[in-house]
């Protein structure tokens, strides 16, 4: 996959209200060629209402979009080199599969010749060869959604735009689905942007994510960029579990931040590695999957640690994750990966001692 | 064992309630429409004779005393060699037919309209739709009379108008009957189009015009086949009354407008004739049925096909 320099979706501040409901406020996004960006966001946040923008099926109220150098703002949803995958796969129900996969093409007025083989090779890319003269109510909810894949490449879109394409599918099919999804977007190499909320659906497919709330991106980067930099509280609690904790910054230069932190067990001393200028009350972040719990005291390496109580452990299977309320009464969360076939060893109301690398403490203003 | 047996005990009371409530409609039925078919059945396989009843009896006294039975099928063959019948019957169809077409041109925009505006202003418009329905009938045809006439509304209107100077022959015209008929008929068009179109999910449109569908592309490769079911069933509602209308063509068409209802209550009223009145009414009912059950039974297909 290439993914050029040159911006290929330009979104410049776009808005849309619907009376006095502002869905959209003034939003930048420019999207690279060959990308797979998900616009992640809960339900309200307005992802779905710039996504049909994009469509063509919502006028933005104010701002202007361009594709791959075309003004896209007023035009009309059929004019556009867009095709859109809807939620619930809208797909026509009096219609075969052929004919819904077909749809596009027909309307673009191609020969027979050239839909049968078209349609044809769509089928074979979704795995669908031999449900044709199916019809829509005659297909599971994993099948509907390839035929909607289908039925929304077939016209080779510039841009694919997917409105929560896996909430309709049960887990074990969502995985694979993501998978299959990522494989014939490589094959394409069609830009698609994805609408979710489903983090980690968003994680797994993209190369970049926009996290969208009240109109508006409060974050865009890689997923592991947002994963381990949140820039607010918002984000770091969106994306994953994650333990917030109140501090008190105490004295914060270039080099070195000093930060008291009840939870952890006092004074903290940190190294300013990532330009924090946040004074006063504060919020410590760190991750469950980056603490070590153990119930023997630590050995001398381990400077950072706290002394705490099990109150509750869940057991997943492959990790566990417990919740240990600390000396100071802050609950902290913890999860362990269970790499040896052995019995749970840590109970509850077990003493433990937990233990992290500062490095890995995120700082975060309000 | 006693929760069992009381549980059963229920189970079988609600039984005997559901019963009861689906019985109740056929029971209804049988009473008010099976029975009286019956009776026209024997009417329609009897002699007409100057008598009361005028129509010999169907079971009679036999010489030794025992019971015979007395049909004939004269009526029917009747109906057959005299072609006054089949002409009406024709003409009926014909006549229901060309109104049920108008009343569907005219109902499924006005559906499509009702179906596509505001929750708040449907409401309205569909009671708009239904409103009519509390002035009688009679007297709603009766009200297109005043309309129609040479010296009506329309002729008036037309007149002050200056687009013609002579009034237009209107009422007792097969026109006035089609117009008659169109808006008596119009909200059974209209509502069951509605109930199809309200349904209709709009992102199958969005969908359409993604593909590439102009608005019009749209209506007809989306709307319009989906809405086939409640266009059928608008067309049977407006066609199965205005086959055997009596009183639209009674009241507005003219002498030559032939329609199997006005034959029926002429055979029936006029030359007192009850047992060929009885056969009409049976060879029309026959007419409408067939084709209907024929229908239904390719939708029950249809619907069978869907089975995963």
């Amino acid at each position: 996959m290439t993914i050029n320099e040159k911006n290929y979706i330009e979104i410049k501040g776009v808005s849309k209200n619907f009376g006095d409901v502002i869905a959209v406020d003034n939003v930048d996004l420019a999207i690279k060629k060959g990308e797979l960006f998900s616009i992640l966001g809960a339900s309200g946040s307005g992802k779905t209402t710039l996504l049909r923008i994009l469509a063509g099926l919502e006028t933005p109220s104010q701002g202007s979009i361009m594709i791959d150098d075309m003004d896209m703002t007023t035009m009309a949803p059929y004019d556009r080199p867009v095709n859109i995958m809807f939620q619930n796969y809208a797909l026509f129900p009096h219609m075969s599969v052929f004919d819904n996969i077909a749809y596009g093409l027909k309307k673009e007025g191609e020969t027979k010749e050239i839909i049968e083989e078209k349609v044809q090779r769509m089928l074979s890319l979704v795995k669908l060869e031999g449900y044709d003269s199916r019809k829509p109510n005659q297909l599971s909810g994993g099948q509907s959604q390839r035929v909607a894949l289908a039925r929304s490449l077939i016209k080779e879109p510039k841009v694919l735009l997917l409105d929560e394409p896996m909430a309709a599918l049960d887990k074990k099919l969502r995985q694979s689905t993501q998978f299959e999804l990522m494989d014939i977007h490589d094959q394409l190499g069609i830009t698609f942007v994805i609408v979710t909320h489903d983090q980690e659906e968003a994680m797994t497919l993209s190369d970049r994510i926009a996290i969208m709330e009240q109109g508006q991106f409060i974050q865009i980067g890689s997923p592991n960029l947002i994963y381990e930099n949140p820039e607010s509280k918002f984000v770091a609690d969106f994306l994953g579990n994650i333990n917030l904790l109140d501090a008190d910054m105490i004295e914060n230069d270039q080099n070195r931040i000093l930060l008291k932190c009840k939870a952890l067990g006092g004074q903290l001393s940190l190294s300013n590695a990532h330009d924090f200028n946040g004074s006063g009350q504060i919020s410590v972040a760190l991750r469950p999957e980056k603490i070590m719990i153990q119930k023997e005291f630590p050995s001398e390496e381990v400077k950072n640690y706290v002394k705490g109580v099990v109150e509750d452990f869940g057991y997943f299977g492959n990790l566990s994750i417990y919740r240990v309320r600390t000396e100071s009464g802050e609950i902290i969360q913890v999860s362990k990966q269970n790499r040896d076939r052995a019995v749970q060893s840590i109970k509850w109301e077990d003493e433990v001692y937990l233990s992290w690398e500062n490095k890995n403490l995120m700082l975060l203003g309000e | 064992m006693s929760g069992i047996l009381i549980n059963n005990n229920n189970s079988f009371r609600e039984n005997l309630w559901r019963h009861f409530i689906v019985a109740i409609p056929y029971i209804w039925l049988l009473l008010f429409f099976l029975a009286p078919f019956v009776i026209v059945f024997k009417i329609s396989l009897a002699d007409p004779i100057i008598a009361q009843p005028p129509f010999t009896p169907f079971f009679n006294e036999g010489k030794n005393g025992g019971i015979s039975i007395y049909t004939t099928f004269d009526n029917f063959f009747y109906l057959f060699q005299d072609s006054l019948y089949f002409v009406t019957y024709l003409n009926s169809v014909k006549l229901a037919f060309i109104a049920t077409v108008f009343t569907l041109l005219i109902g499924y925009p006005i559906a499509y309209g009702i179906a596509r505006s505001p929750q708040p202003i449907r409401n309205i418009l569909l009671l708009l739709v239904v409103i009519p329905f509390w002035i009688s009938f009679l007297l709603r045809v009766y009200s297109w009379m005043g309309i129609l006439k040479t010296n009506g509304l329309i002729n008036g209107f037309l007149l002050w108008l200056g687009l013609i100077d002579q009034p237009l022959q209107l009422l007792y015209t097969d026109t006035a009957v089609y117009i008659g008929m169109v808006y008596s008929y119009l909200p059974y068009m209209i509502l069951p189009l509605y109930a199809n179109l309200v349904k209709l999910d709009v992102r199958l449109l969005e969908a359409a015009s993604d593909l590439g569908a102009k608005r019009w592309q749209g209506f007809l490769d989306v709307t319009l086949p989906l809405s086939i079911p409640g266009i059928i069933a608008g067309c049977l509602l407006v066609f199965i009354p205005a086959i055997g209308e009596y009183v639209i063509p009674a009241l507005l068409g003219g002498a030559d407008t032939l329609m199997i209802g006005r034959v029926l209550f002429d055979e029936f009223f006029l030359n007192r004739d009850w047992p060929v009145a009885s056969a009409v009414a049976i060879v029309l009912l026959l007419l409408l049925v067939l084709p209907i059950v024929y229908f239904q039974k390719r939708q029950a297909q249809d619907n069978s096909e869907v089975v995963v």
